[in-house]
């Protein structure tokens, strides 16, 4: 059953709540507003008690995100992540489009609670259409005392910013991030120290996602009763899940942490079925870098803790549902082509482990000139990544193909197969030393 | 020299931080949409502007993936091919593409209007295919809208309009087949109320440059 009431997509419940007026009618800034009554601390307080748990993949509780700053180092910087590019995330374009000032609102109130008086959202440098609309909004917001200096009459300063990349996926990994907004190349730093500890130019940083921040203002506002019945115990909330690939109805769907992939696929407020009325082969259920699940899974919840107990994770919640007509090793392929291409370069194991897994994978399912020994190189090349790479980047590159051959292992052999049938009756035809077969169109 | 060209927009954006060095891409994109594209002077300007090593700007253009270090078209069409785009159509779209425009990926047309990119995942998957030209998201493509699109793209540029390849105007619109060209009209006439509101705000208030997108927005919201 959908939502009645969004936390986050309030644009469903709201007509027009990207304008400011109408916002403001609707409860926007009443959560800034509240919380500037408030201590840090107590705010703080409220966001841990209502389980907010960090909406960009790992899930991490934000309030005691939070409390990991060290105490009584200034300046503090927060920074809005959203660089969301990874296949199958497409939820901030919409929120910012849609609800653009209850994300503005939620990096208020955050930066109030962790004391910090400089903020930057950091968008994607292809969100050129969404980077305006912040800039307008934040104008719009400095216009009416809701940022600024203090910020109504509380004594409270703060300033948001907008910094645009410039294409680069890896800028979406925290320290990444914070390279790109102090104008460098976006390549993740070591670990520890932490950005709560020396993030941005050094100083303690908190680092959250767009969804993660657009959930804050109702928290304040409406309360953690109110927030916590929705959801599950352990994953409170909503999620804003974004449905994509070969379903009738793709798009954004906020529901309950807890609904199950096939009420999302085939709820009729959802998803809507599957094209054609093919059956699912694979579901993604939490971007790129979620291990795979089958049409076997369909009863699986979609919630931190039921989705782990399942062998993947929720990630960022973008689900993608692929049918019968896609072939398993193709698939891996592409997934790998992006991690490949997205490889910052910095480390061994995932510039030159992408780039050989994707070589490999390329012959194999592009051009059907797998071989035998195929297999074993692949099995070996994500052996070698995984566990080894720098960042989650290269580790998430290994899930794609370590997927495909833990579930669709024959797909590989029959492709193997059909390359090796080929290969000899092109030999056969001309001789064993014939020129280079050419590769067959998929 | 941007220093004089576009002041008061470097000043707004060198007061956002606290180092000068975090300007870089900003910068970056102001010298692109100048210049045509990011040529050795223009990043070792951009590098003066900064106090920064040149070899540190020019690390900066190749690593991220909208610098253009090379000419680009006026329009540059990048097709997203990633999942779940490829499953849906993309592959269809940049050859009907390549077809149209007679180039292969990463060319540009003889007449310097389109260059064709193939571009990892734009955000936009419940869309999909998508594209972006010049930053402008187009949903939902499909060989049979190609025609309309490129007949529009290219009457906006030949009207005089201006075009920012660094994403610096970009809008965001469906391009459903009967809706493109409405929407594309509609954009002509903003473009010209924001040309208007420019002047008037630069000539009667002298505010700063940096607030001509929110009067452009103000525009978009009111249309």
């Amino acid at each position: 059953m959908a939502l009645t009431e969004h936390v986050v997509l309030r644009d469903l419940d709201v007509p027009n709540i990207a304008n400011f007026d109408v916002y403001l009618a609707n409860g926007g800034y009443e959560g800034l507003r509240l919380a500037l009554q408030k201590t840090p601390a107590e705010v703080i307080d409220m966001v841990k008690a209502a389980g907010l748990r960090g909406r960009g993949g790992a899930g991490f509780p934000t309030g005691v995100k939070w409390g990991f700053l060290p105490k009584g180092l200034y300046p503090r910087y927060l920074t809005c992540n959203c660089d969301e590019s990874e296949p199958g995330t497409f939820n901030n374009h919409q929120i910012i489009d849609r609800n653009p000032h209850q994300l503005i609102e939620g990096v208020a109130i955050s930066a109030y609670a962790i004391e910090c008086h400089t903020a930057y959202i950091y968008a994607r440098g292809e969100f050129a259409t969404a980077a305006r609309t912040l800039e307008h909004a934040v104008k719009q917001a400095y216009a009416r005392g809701f940022l600024g200096k203090n910020i109504l009459g509380s004594g409270f300063d703060l300033d948001i910013y907008i910094h645009r990349g410039a294409g680069a996926y890896i800028c979406g990994e925290e320290t990444a991030l914070l390279e790109s907004l102090e104008g460098r190349i976006g390549q993740p730093r070591l670990k520890p120290p932490f950005p709560a500890v020396a993030g941005l130019y050094s100083k303690p940083t908190i680092i959250n996602n767009v969804e993660t921040l657009t959930n804050v203002p109702r928290i304040i506002s409406k309360g953690v009763d109110w927030y916590r019945q929705f959801g599950t115990e352990r994953s409170p909330g909503t999620k804003v899940f974004s449905l994509s690939g070969h379903v009738n109805r793709p798009g954004n769907y906020e529901a309950p942490f807890g609904i199950t992939l096939r009420e999302l696929i085939y709820g009729d407020d959802y998803g809507q079925g599957m094209r054609d009325d093919r059956p699912v082969k694979m579901i993604i259920p939490g971007g790129a870098s979620a291990p795979w699940l089958t049409g076997e899974h369909l009863d699986v919840k979609l919630d931190y803790e039921s989705l782990a107990a399942a062998g993947t994770m929720l990630g960022s919640g973008a689900v993608i549902v692929l049918n019968d007509t896609v072939k398993a090793p193709h698939l891996a392929y592409k997934m790998d082509e992006f991690f490949k291409h997205e490889s910052c370069g910095k480390c061994t194991p995932c510039r030159e482990g992408t780039h050989w897994l994707v070589s490999v994978l390329h012959r194999l399912a592009e051009e059907g000139l797998g071989r035998p020994e195929d297999i074993a190189t692949l099995h070996d090349i994500y052996g070698q990544m995984a566990g080894n790479c720098f960042c989650l980047l290269g580790e998430s590159a290994v899930t794609p193909i370590r997927s495909a051959l833990r579930i669709f292992p024959h797909e590989f052999d029959e492709m193997i197969k059909e390359a090796e049938t080929r290969v000899r009756a092109h030999k056969h035809a001309n001789g064993q030393h014939a020129i280079k077969l050419e590769p067959v169109g998929r | 020299m941007l220093l004089e060209t576009h002041a008061a927009e470097i000043e707004t954006i060198l007061a956002k931080y606290p180092q000068k060095r975090s300007a870089v891409l900003p910068l970056l994109y102001i010298a692109q949409d100048e210049y045509g594209h990011l040529t050795k002077d223009a990043i070792r300007e951009v590098a003066s502007i900064l106090d920064l090593p040149y070899t540190d700007v020019f690390e900066i253009v190749g690593f991220y993936t909208l610098f253009y270090n090379r000419p680009m078209g006026r329009w540059v069409l990048q097709v997203c091919d990633d999942v779940p785009c490829c499953y849906l159509g993309a592959e269809e779209v940049i050859s009907g593409l390549k077809r149209r425009l007679g180039i292969e990926e990463e060319q540009t047309t003889p007449d310097g209007m389109f260059t064709l990119q193939r571009v990892k995942c734009v955000a936009a998957c419940n869309k999909a295919p998508v594209l972006q030209a010049n930053l402008n998201y187009i949903y939902n493509l499909s060989d049979d809208k190609l025609d309309a699109l490129l007949r529009d793209l290219r009457a906006q540029a030949e009207s005089g309009q201006k075009l920012s390849i660094s994403g610096r105007l970009a809008e965001d619109y469906d391009a459903t087949p009967e809706g493109l060209r409405q929407i594309v009209r509609d954009l002509g006439s903003i473009s010209q109320e924001v040309a208007a509101i420019k002047a008037q705000v630069a000539s009667e208030t002298a505010k700063t440059e940096s607030e001509a997108p929110a009067a452009e927005s103000d525009a978009e919201k009111s249309e």
